[in-house]
């Protein structure tokens, strides 16, 4: 029998998550409503949660512009190949790390923390990235970021909180360095490698600034984010830049900014909301975790 | 002890590494400077026919290109017909970011649209100066520039010529004029079409037309909305004021014709009772209350809704809301302009000549395989033929030529306008403006046709039926004929003083930038304050401006407007 102030909890719970679900729903349901709203018809404001008339226009404006579907492709692989290896690299690193054993531990996170810091700023970057033949192609995408430090820290901190014994029993058992890493670290460490995959995963399906550093010009090698930002770009008029020289740019007259930046939005954001099932189930495990220890 | 010391030792070369590293990357930014510089204009003429062997140049423009086709486009491949020139373009996202690194790189594209950050380049050493090259191989070019050949100069220490100006269209004509003081053509119209000369009649429209209509369409009337939504407050509260007191548009400061002493336009007297003036509308309740506080999608909305009966704004600042009104069939509630002054001793500057604009544009630089191949595919741009490809496309698919005119056959002109981004990806046309000198709007050719697409007979065809009433009704065609003409002013010899860049080191960015948190914030504050206390709090203003320096800031920038008016003067 659950007692009255278990139940007042409960409710309160129960209210507070749901203002809390609305809170973060809301704004999406709001950019999804103008998005497929008329943008003559938004200028007069007051879309809330449904269009008031409806259209896919400002959706046939982005997909008019080419190059869309290059950038769609290589932004899936960026994102699935920089999230498996970047996995892969962090979960080594920290394991490494992890293991008292491994005499050079401290001055290699020092290192690794500075990064966290420090940069090479814009222009070092860019020269270190042509030095190293890496312009104009696609493993720009992948290789600079391949070792986050923070990424690292997190795996390090979740392998530091297993039990050691599981270790070393493996290790009596002959498993080797590797085989202890792969065969017990790595199982044990689900939750957090999915977490991190996370983090990678968005990380590269969001990025563009690198596309326009790295390949601006390498039409094969664009990303679906450059490309539509290029398109936000070409249809921002009236901005501060273009006001002096209104005859520069064409104005697209059927569709507004703000109607294609939230189209944009939706484009963006729909695709990477379907990893979240995918990795979900690791989560959920992961809370299970404790009880299996003996 | 010792390990210690290792330690500390590979954090200290660890901190001095990452620090350097982060040195470089800041001095990688020093020297970036402002730069305008663009002109452009046609020329009439058929370039000396001579290489056409293919050649690839490298492009690199600062602006974006979405519907670039690597000239595979109708136009493209006549371009690379007649000239043999193939572009490998690649266009940025609009800002200068990458413009730093490729002057950083010494990776030189062949030619570059760097806009502001053609210092860069400069400073790099990275342009060539293309004086000589224009002289010996670009006859076109030099046609179309004209008497403006001094304004490509670069500064008055160097009067190399870095950037062809490709921005702006050589004498440029705009067929209409908007003005900032618009009213409601309801307002106008209900009361018998009276004269909108002075502020006094604007407000006394608004008013009438406000007493009699209390509310529209069940929604409380708005006398006059401005908007001062962060930079936004420079164009619809801060410029009108030059605007209503006969100036032209010079940005934050005023030119003096004679001596050119630069002033921060508020400064001047006559604005001061501009600024009365709102102070006062804000006072009888005409003056919108969020004035200052709405969002740029919440004045929009106002608008769209149609009871705005007044508007003072440049027409593109709320363009979006008046077509919004149009495909409501709301037509009487969208905005007529008109020349409003203090009194009737100003006279609307709106129209007042700047001459060429010269500032962004095209570079050739110091990797370009072969310059004189480059200067002459952009004279060849710059040619009549080159022009008139460039905007009209090709004949007999595009446009016609009858009687003499080109038109444009309805079938196109149906695709132009809506299905623009295919058609700009297959024609190309609208794809190559701004890559080469050009004239503007209202300018002939050889054979009499306008070189751009717009000529006035669309201005008119574009009026709604109630702006033709209303334009009627006070005697003239186009709302540019309420506007004194060019004719009455004198072309200034400084351009405007917007256009004028500024080294991003110079004291006067600091000052500038101090000043202008005073403005947004002090000019706000003086309307909205009761009338017994405008002159006080005006004074305080004005006190507040000397303290933070603006006498230094408007000497260092009367002597950038001298040293402008030197280079393309002299």
């Amino acid at each position: 029998m659950r007692s009255a102030s278990d139940r007042l909890f409960d409710a309160c719970n129960v209210v507070l998550m749901t203002l809390v679900a609305i809170v973060t729903v809301y704004p999406f349901l709001n950019v999804l409503a103008i998005s497929l709203n008329e943008s003559l018809d938004t200028v007069r404001g007051g879309i809330y949660l449904w269009p008031r008339k409806f259209t896919l226009a400002n959706y046939e404006a982005i997909f008019s512009f080419g190059g869309l579907l290059v950038g769609l492709r290589n932004s899936v692989l960026r994102t699935v190949i920089g999230a498996v290896l970047g996995v892969f690299s962090a979960s080594m690193l920290a394991y490494a790390l992890s293991r008292r054993d491994f005499s050079a531990r401290r001055p290699i996170s020092v290192f690794l923390a500075l990064t966290m810091y420090f940069s090479g700023g814009l222009i070092p970057t860019y020269i270190l990235m042509r030095d190293l033949g890496l312009l104009g192609t696609f493993w720009v995408y992948v290789l600079p970021g391949l070792v986050n430090a923070f990424n690292v820290f997190v795996v390090r901190s979740y392998i530091d909180g297993l039990p050691f014994a599981l270790q070393e029993a493996a290790k009596m058992d002959g498993a080797s360095d590797w085989t202890i890493y792969w065969r017990v670290v790595l199982p044990l460490s689900k939750p957090v490698l999915a977490t991190i995959a996370l983090f990678v995963a968005v990380g590269q399906w969001n990025s563009w600034f690198d596309t326009y550093l790295y390949n601006g010009s390498e039409e094969h090698l664009t990303t679906l984010q450059y490309e539509l930002m290029k398109v936000l770009q070409s249809t921002m008029t009236g901005n501060e830049q273009s006001y002096r020289g209104r005859n520069m740019t064409e104005v697209m007259a059927t569709v507004s900014p703000e109607s294609v930046k939230m189209a944009i939005t939706i484009v963006v954001t729909v695709p990477i909301l379907f990893v979240y099932p995918f990795l979900q189930r690791y989560f959920v495990k992961g809370m299970t975790l404790g009880a299996v220890k003996s | 002890m010792k390990l210690d010391f290792k330690r500390s030792a590979l954090l200290l070369l660890a901190s001095v590494l990452a620090l350097s590293a982060a040195a470089c990357g800041k001095s990688g930014d020093d020297g970036k400077t402002t730069t305008d510089s663009g002109a452009s204009s046609p020329s009439p003429s058929t370039g000396a026919q001579a290489d056409n062997t293919p050649i690839t140049f490298t492009f690199f423009s600062s602006d974006p290109s979405p519907n670039w086709n690597n000239m595979q486009d109708e136009v493209g491949k006549v371009i690379t017909e007649k000239t043999g020139v193939t572009l490998k373009a690649e266009f940025s996202t609009g800002n200068e970011d990458k413009v730093a690194l490729i002057a950083a790189s010494g990776n030189y594209p062949d030619l570059i649209s760097p806009k502001n950050g053609a210092s860069l380049l400069v400073n790099a050493g990275a342009l060539l100066d293309l004086t000589e090259l224009i002289e010996k191989h670009a006859p076109n070019l030099k046609k179309v520039y004209g008497p403006y050949m001094k304004r490509l100069r670069w500064s008055n220490e160097d009067p190399s010529i870095y950037i062809l100006p490709t921005y702006a269209g050589v004498n440029h004509t705009a067929f209409d004029e908007g003005g900032v003081f618009h009213l409601q053509h309801a307002v106008v119209k209900e009361l018998g079409y009276p004269q909108i000369r002075t502020v006094k009649d604007f407000e006394n429209a608004i008013r009438q037309y406000k007493e009699k209509h209390p509310t529209i369409d069940g929604q409380p009337t708005i006398g006059l909305s401005l908007i001062a939504d962060n930079w936004r407050i420079m164009i619809s509260v801060t410029n009108p004021a030059f605007f209503a007191t006969g100036a032209s548009d010079d940005g934050e400061y005023y030119i003096d014709p004679k001596t050119y002493e630069a002033k921060l336009h508020y400064r001047r007297p006559e604005e001061k009772e501009y600024f009365r003036w709102l102070n006062h509308l804000n006072a009888i309740g005409l003056l919108d209350p969020e004035s200052f506080v709405q969002k740029e999608d919440q004045y929009k909305a106002k608008i769209a809704s149609g009871r705005v009966l007044g508007l003072i704004d440049a027409t593109w600042g709320f363009a979006d809301a008046v077509n919004s009104l149009k495909a409501a069939g709301k037509f009487e509630r969208t905005y007529g302009h008109y020349p409003v002054t203090l009194n009737e001793s100003f006279k609307a500057a709106n129209l007042q000549d700047t001459g060429f604009m010269a500032g962004w544009g095209v570079g050739i630089t110091k990797s370009c395989k072969d310059p004189v191949r480059a200067i002459k595919f952009l004279d060849w741009l710059a040619s009549e033929e080159g022009q008139i490809l460039i905007n009209w496309g090709i004949e007999g698919k595009h446009y016609k030529v009858e009687n003499g005119k080109r038109v444009i056959p309805p079938d196109v002109l149906e695709k132009k306008t809506n299905d623009a981004a295919n058609f700009a990806r297959t024609t190309g046309i609208g794809l190559y403006n701004l890559l080469s000198a050009h004239y503007g709007d209202g300018v002939k050719d050889s054979t009499g046709n306008y070189f751009t697409t717009n000529f006035p007979e669309q201005i008119q065809a574009g009026y709604s039926p109630i702006e033709k009433e209303v334009l009627a009704a006070y005697g003239k065609t186009t709302w540019k004929d309420f506007f004194p003409p060019a004719s009455e002013f004198p072309v200034k010899p400084w351009g405007a003083a917007w256009n004028i860049p500024v080294d991003s080191d110079s004291e006067l960015n600091v000052l500038f930038k101090k000043t202008q948190e005073i403005v947004w914030k002090r000019i706000p504050q003086v309307i909205l304050a009761k009338p017994e206390e405008f002159d006080k709090l005006w004074d305080e203003f004005m006190k507040d401006l000397i303290d933070a320096g603006v006498e230094k800031q408007e000497k260092l920038y009367t002597e950038l407007v001298k040293a402008r008016v030197k280079l393309w003067n002299e």
